[in-house]
């Protein structure tokens, strides 16, 4: 079995099998010609979704950068209505033997849409990531906090039949926001990282949690 | 790059301005979900055990009163409003919103939870006040006709309070001991993984979250969430399904519930009059054992399947309403 269809039958498994929607990233694996990454994965992140990603590693000596787009969606009858989009980074401020710490800001965009309302929503997603990095495997903990900032509410006529007076527009300050930690962690052979994520959710309160209380994410991910 | 920073941070101060220009605030009441009783004097209320309470009557004030009690806990009355009909034929019929669900005012999660098990009580002198205030005489006869978690309360009511009704109409009650209430809730939300329907209930928590207390964006969230129910059949996409849902009463009562594991059977032994127990037949998660099974608890019960319809169409759907459910409760009511 060649590379290449080693690679196909990686990323068919990975998408049959399910993992989420950020892409986890295997510093101790990076190596400085690595200068592209592309991720898809799938799993349980406020309902079963599936996602892919492409980053761009920027090279600098101190703080390596990898600038990220991210689109991920959920499953369904309908596959647009309900979309999430991220654009940011991360970034490793800390690297001390195999002991590495980074951060990552991604701005987001999401669409909800169901027969009472129709929502975008602009947020932030920051976390930080503190783990124990190899060129063939490595294992962190993640804690993040994804903040719904400003939302968009567009109320269908179902809605109105409910409630006429409805005042649809942009809605602020910030409608929502979750707490997120977890594990992550996999195994990286030669240009390829296969990742495992999960965790807790818990809603802005830090006392109540989403009907999904927890999240997991299996990814492959490409490097070249 | 200073291009693409130049960029970024003018896309940046365009999307603050729109959004600072069409503020609109998730908390100023009206805006997302219709005011509530103590904030627009408009609407018909009455003030019972310390709550405004969004209510209703018809009919004439002596005649023999049912008392319409909405499912939840957090629904309200309105997708119950055919049974103003009985009205036509003799009865005064009695709607109103439990305290902190449709349009009733809205209390505080600790006003419940604080009174750990007897949050269930509370309930229960709601409901003894509004029967006390419509009530015109001693001899006037009351019925509880009690929807789904109504069903619930109205059991309970009669177990606690035999001799004060004379009859009991329940629709699909999930349960009357706490395990049972749980199994119901359980099959009823057994969303199939990959379905458009968990993606509706689940995903939208990323968009909206709300703290304790925060009413109007928990019951507009809430209200969302319950759009449509495939397990059970339920549809609240439809004109005149519900005014506003009740997030907070909801939350509070299932955290009473889990704590204390109320028992709704409490009573009933001595509550001798038949009752008649209706059920669909399109709620998936209420199949003719579990009828049998949740009826067992009275010690008369005439179980009665209504075809053609999901959990909240026994009443609120307008045909299965005129053919089906509106002779079989009248010919209850008359024989009372």
């Amino acid at each position: 079995m060649n590379r290449f269809t080693t690679s196909i039958l990686v990323l068919a498994l990975t998408c049959l099998f399910s993992s989420a929607q950020a892409q986890t990233i295997n510093w101790g694996s990076l190596k400085a010609e690595n200068k592209q990454l592309i991720t898809v994965n799938a799993g349980l992140e406020y309902g079963a979704v599936y996602g892919i990603g492409y980053g761009y590693k920027i090279n600098n000596r101190l703080f390596p950068i990898i600038a990220t787009v991210e689109y991920s969606a959920p499953t369904g009858d309908k596959p647009y209505d309900d979309f999430k989009t991220k654009i940011g980074g991360q970034i490793r401020w800390v690297k001390l033997n195999n002991f590495q710490f980074s951060t990552k800001l991604h701005g987001v965009f999401r669409s909800y849409q169901n027969e009472l309302v129709r929502m975008l929503n602009f947020g932030s997603d920051l976390s930080g990531i503190a783990g124990y990095y190899r060129p063939n495997w490595f294992v962190a903990g993640e804690l993040g906090f994804d903040k719904a900032i400003v939302t968009h509410f567009d109320h269908s006529q179902a809605y109105r039949e409910q409630y006429p007076g409805v005042v649809d527009g942009w809605y602020e300050p910030a409608t929502g926001g979750n707490l997120y930690y977890g594990l992550q962690t996999g195994v990286s052979f030669r240009r390829h990282d296969i990742s495992v994520r999960a965790g807790k959710l818990l809603r802005q309160d830090f006392k109540t949690a989403p009907m999904l209380p927890f999240y997991g994410q299996l990814g492959y991910t490409i490097r070249f | 790059m200073k291009a693409k920073q130049t960029l970024f941070t003018l896309a940046l101060s365009a999307l603050l301005f729109v959004s600072c220009k069409e503020e609109r605030f998730i908390d100023q009441p009206g805006n997302l979900v219709p005011k509530t009783v103590d904030q627009d004097a408009g609407l018909p209320a009455i003030t019972v055990n310390g709550a405004r309470l969004h209510s209703e009557a018809f009919g004439h004030p002596d005649s023999p009163m049912i008392v319409a009690i909405h499912g939840g806990p957090g629904g309200d009355y309105r997708y119950l409003l055919n049974l103003k009909q009985l009205a036509e034929h003799g009865y005064r019929v009695v709607f109103y919103d439990q305290r902190g669900s449709g349009l009733s005012q809205r209390f505080p999660e600790k006003s419940y939870t604080a009174l750990g098990a007897k949050a269930v009580d509370l309930m229960y002198d709601d409901l003894r006040g509004v029967i006390a205030h419509y009530r015109t005489s001693s001899s006037q006869k009351v019925f509880l006709l009690g929807y789904s978690w109504g069903g619930i309360l109205a059991a309970g009511y009669a177990g606690k309070h035999p001799e004060a009704i004379q009859g009991l109409v329940v629709c699909e009650p999930g349960g009357l001991r706490w395990d049972d209430i749980m199994t119901f809730v359980s099959k009823s939300r057994s969303f199939n993984p990959w379905s458009e329907s968990l993606n509706n209930a689940s995903y939208l928590d990323q968009f909206t979250a709300g703290k304790e207390d925060q009413h109007d964006i928990l019951d507009h969230k809430l209200a969302l969430q319950s759009a449509k129910d495939e397990v059970t059949g339920e549809d609240n996409t439809t004109p005149g399904s519900f005014w506003r849902s009740g997030a907070v009463i909801n939350t509070a009562l299932f955290k009473v519930g889990r704590t204390y594991k109320p028992d709704f059977t409490k009573g009933l032994s001595r509550f001798s009059t038949p009752v008649l127990f209706l059920y669909s037949d399109q709620n998936k998660a209420y199949p003719p054992a579990w009828a049998q099974r949740i009826s067992g608890a009275f010690p008369s019960a005439d179980l009665f399947q209504v075809s053609g319809v999901g959990h909240t169409g026994i009443v609120k759907d307008k045909t299965t309403w005129q053919q089906v459910t509106l002779p079989k409760m009248l010919n209850y009511f008359k024989t009372r």
